[in-house]
């Protein structure tokens, strides 16, 4: 690869890219799952419908 | 507030509904032609445009790009003007968008028959179509993005979140694996090499899969399933938990393409756990959507739009599941280079995305046209017919995959290959390939109901270009309160904020799994043996890439014994620091070629069985299911390009000395005479310009490296040493000759024919009474055991047994004789 230049030479070393990339991983989805999970469920219905709402669907069928 | 009045834009809607139809038949049609070639060859009409090389690209583009992009374009702009409550940002954009993607599929037809491909599969379009494809991609993001900013809705919904994404993810990995050197127009090698080269490669392949193929139908899936069950999605939660790992995890998972191959230890790793991670995330999808239809099962009995959606997502399901599973180490052996990966990918393709764009056009096209769909019993017909489709092809295939590996890897009790012949392993499958395309031609007929059905609905309903409508203009609602407005509430109204994330969410994968491949040197060892390309293999290898042949011939031999015993040692990750590009291949309907140019290895032909090979495989053995390629011994090679080809090469890093460039066309020459002169010895004549020629010199470089390092291990431990001849005693019992016969037929038949009669002087005659070291029992036992390795016949005692050499001379000396006299 003579087109692209020698940035890292080594691999010693390289398997921290991937460690931070899991962690970042991992954190993140904890993070968001906990979060997403305590949004109240009454928001979700109205956001899950507003789809449904556009004038058009006969009837909207909200009951779970 | 007051309402503002706007009209929503459903004439482009039309249009892309319309490409989606017509390049859905083209597809299908080319695909059927495709699989017809392998159960008949008779089906390459002998012609350089029509052979299997050039069509089975053409039907994988023609699908992914042409029928799919379109309905994937189609559903977008529907459901974005609805869920965003305004028309299309530009209808200009949408229109450059149409005409300039139908422009690049016609392009793409025409340029993939002619031979014009970059070999690199789902990206075999060259550079400026590659250029087009980036245009016209970033008009459609800049209409997508504008339309959002335009929008009268306070949030975005989930379906534009896997748009967006979608948008985002082929951007990033159409430009990163589309890097190459222009030559001319019509040529350009990819920047990348070898093993670099295949996980680029493959990082896109896997992930054109993710962003073409899946996001923008779960997008597809969060609008379409929830209007036609008329019922919400069943958990927003759990859409956003699924997004964002979803987005995430894929982008690492490509290696899991290149398992046991010459790739390092660590990207096979990283492969294999990112793919048992995405059954989460994929699983979360199909959940959603399976579940928004709880409750409202009697529905579907009632609708086929519903009932393709069912099957649509369960296929999701299925494919989400086995995908994985593929990537476990152990189950990719059988999977990998075998039909598995073609019955994976046409479950996802029928069942997935083809399910999710029948559902969508029969709940779409009648909504547009404001009338009923014309008949729900045609459309009933259509979903059965479809489904048996996948069923009638997607079983044959396992079994043929399970049969195949089966044969490939199975030992004789003395401890050699039971079928050394790979033919013997293809013939044995070729029956479920003719299933298949009978299985393709019912889910033609499916379609082209489908196709009359719709036809009909438009004829009787009316359609409205510019459809009004009227929604209260959007305010902004400032910055986020803490306390009521969670934080990812607040990134949904923020589009262009929502649209830096997923590209970071995306970027982090490919960049991990990329850069260290691309700038670390130690993870590609090079070998000193090594050498670069001549200029004649290297025109050899530019017409290897423009024929196709990567489709059918892998160049990547796996450390499996079953492996080396037939093709030679395995594939090491420097051999291919010259590869520009990788032609590893990933499916063998033929033999591994790696080990072609191994003289006295088991897979070297020399060039008189190249040149009769190349003009009738069919002569060679009437069971091949290889297309001709008489054409090769017409054409000349354009050596006006060779000088320009080694000055690509040399800026690409291949070490050819200072100003080769103008010595190359003389070295081609005089390599090219040599095998001319070859051909000639043996009784054929072929000028040294035709491209056969440099075809036969870079098939007989394949390996050859590697084999020179070989040899100077095995000479010093005196392995090449003959054994003596010993007298042997014929066994003319039938079962013997029987068993003689069978080996001769798995064996002997290609180039000594089926009646022993050879092609005289290349292939000497077995029944005449000339022979070249003599015609006794142990004369013949010894030439079968030591073979010809200068003339390319092999040295038998390393495939065959003892018993089995004799059985093989005494049919050759009895039977073939007899029957030879009788005549």
């Amino acid at each position: 690869m003579k087109i692209v230049s020698d940035l890292l030479t080594s691999i010693e070393g390289i398997q921290i890219f991937y460690i931070i990339g899991l962690l970042i991983f991992v954190v993140l989805f904890i993070v968001i799952t906990i979060r997403t999970m305590r949004m109240p469920d009454k928001e979700m219905e109205n956001i899950k419908n507003s789809i449904l709402a556009d004038g058009e669907s006969e009837e909207i069928t909200t009951s779970n | 507030m007051e309402n503002q009045k706007f009209y929503y834009d459903n004439k482009i809607v039309k249009l892309f509904i319309l490409a989606t139809l017509v390049w859905g038949v083209v597809g299908i049609l080319v695909g059927i032609l495709a699989a017809a070639q392998l159960a008949f060859p008779v089906f390459n009409f002998g012609l350089e445009y029509t052979t299997f090389g050039r069509v089975r690209p053409l039907h994988t583009n023609a699908i992914i790009f042409a029928f799919v992009g379109n309905a994937i374009f189609a559903g977008v702009y529907y459901s974005m003007q609805k869920l965003l409550k305004t028309r299309m940002f530009s209808d200009t954009l949408s229109k450059i968008h149409f005409w300039g993607w139908q422009t690049i599929i016609v392009l793409a037809a025409v340029t993939l028959l002619a031979g014009i491909t970059t070999s690199k599969e789902y990206a075999e379009l060259e550079w400026p179509i590659d250029i087009m494809i980036t245009i016209i991609w970033v008009i459609f993001g800049w209409n997508m993005i504008g339309t959002l900013i335009v929008r009268r809705v306070q949030h975005i919904y989930a379906a534009i979140w896997w748009y967006l994404a979608t948008f985002l993810g082929v951007a990033i990995l159409h430009v990163v694996n589309s890097f190459e050197l222009p030559i001319s127009l019509f040529k350009s090698y990819s920047i990348y090499a070898g093993a670099q080269d295949a996980v680029v490669q493959w990082w896109y392949g896997h992930n054109a899969v993710a962003f073409f193929l899946t996001t923008p139908f779960l997008g597809l899936m969060y609008y379409y399933l929830p209007k036609a069950a008329n019922r919400p999605i069943y958990s927003y939660k759990l859409s956003i938990i699924h997004f964002w790992s979803l987005i995430f995890l894929y982008m690492w998972a490509g290696p899991h393409h290149l398992l046991y191959q010459a790739l390092p230890e660590w990207a096979q790793a990283l492969g294999v756990t990112f793919s048992i991670m995405l059954i989460a995330p994929s699983w979360g999808g199909m959940i959603n959507g399976l579940l928004t239809l709880r409750g409202a099962w009697d529905k579907v009995r009632d609708s086929a739009a519903l009932k393709f959606l069912v099957v649509g997502v369960t296929a999701y399901g299925m494919s989400t599941f086995e995908g994985p599973m593929m990537s476990l180490k152990t189950v990719n052996q059988i999977t990998h280079f075998t039909d598995w990966t073609i019955a994976h990918v046409h479950i996802a393709g029928m069942g997935w995305n083809g399910g999710l764009v029948f559902g969508m056009l029969y709940w779409l096209v009648p909504k547009l046209f404001k009338s009923k769909l014309f008949s729900e019993k045609l459309a009933n017909i259509h979903f059965w017919m479809s489904t048996l489709a996948i069923l009638l092809y997607a079983i044959p295939l396992y079994w043929a995959a399970v049969t195949q590996w089966l044969m490939w890897q199975e030992y004789t009790p003395e401890g050699f290959l039971a079928y050394p012949n790979f033919l013997e392993t293809l013939t044995q499958i070729v029956p479920m390939y003719m299933v298949r395309v009978v299985a393709g031609l019912l889910f033609l007929g499916g379609f082209l109901i489908m196709v009359f059905n719709l036809a009909k609905t438009m004829k009787a309903g009316s359609f409205i270009n510019n459809e009004a409508s009227e929604a209260p203009a959007l305010v902004l609602a400032g910055k986020r309160n803490a306390v009521k407005e969670t934080f990812h509430r607040w990134m949904e109204r923020r589009a262009v904020r929502f649209s830096i994330w997923t590209f970071v969410a995306l970027s982090i994968g490919g960049a991990v799994e990329i850069i260290p491949m691309i700038f670390i040197k130690s993870n590609v060892p090079t070998l000193e043996s090594v050498t670069p390309y001549t200029p004649l293999e290297l025109e050899g290898r530019d017409i290897y890439v423009a024929e196709g042949c990567y489709v059918c011939h892998s160049q990547m031999v796996r450390p499996f014994r079953w492996e080396t015993d037939r093709y030679g040692e395995y594939s090491k990750i420097g051999e291919f620091v010259y590869d520009y590009p990788f032609q590893w291949g990933s499916r063998r309907t033929g033999p591994d070629l790696a080990r072609a140019g191994v003289i006295g290895g088991p897979m070297y032909k020399n060039a008189a069985w190249h040149y009769n090979h190349f003009m009738d495989p069919q002569k060679m053995n009437e069971e091949s299911i290889m297309p001709n390629y008489a054409w090769l011994a017409v054409k000349n090679v354009d050596v006006t390009m060779t000088p320009k080809k080694i000055r690509a090469m040399q800026t690409l890093g291949v070490p050819y000395e200072e100003g080769y460039d103008q010595k190359a066309v003389a070295d081609l020459m005089a390599q090219a005479q040599t095998i001319s002169d070859d051909l000639k010895a043996s009784g054929i004549e072929l000028a040294p310009e035709k491209q056969m020629i440099a075809l036969i010199a870079y098939l007989h470089k394949l390996g050859r490296d590697i084999m020179s390092e070989n040899a100077a291990v095995t000479e010093e431990h005196g392995e090449t040493a003959e054994q003596p001849t010993h007298e042997i005693t014929l066994l003319n019992t039938p079962e013997d000759l029987e068993a003689g016969k069978k080996l001769y037929q798995a064996n002997c038949v290609v180039c000594h024919g089926p009646e022993g009669k050879g092609i005289p002087p290349a292939f000497p005659s077995l029944v005449d009474d000339e022979w070249i070291k003599g015609n006794k029992p142990a004369d013949v036992y010894h030439s079968i055991a030591e073979g010809n390795v200068a003339k390319g016949m092999i040295p038998y005692k390393n495939m065959l047994s003892e018993k089995q050499i004799t059985q093989l001379a005494s049919y050759v000396l009895i039977t073939l004789h007899e029957q030879n006299q009788e005549k």
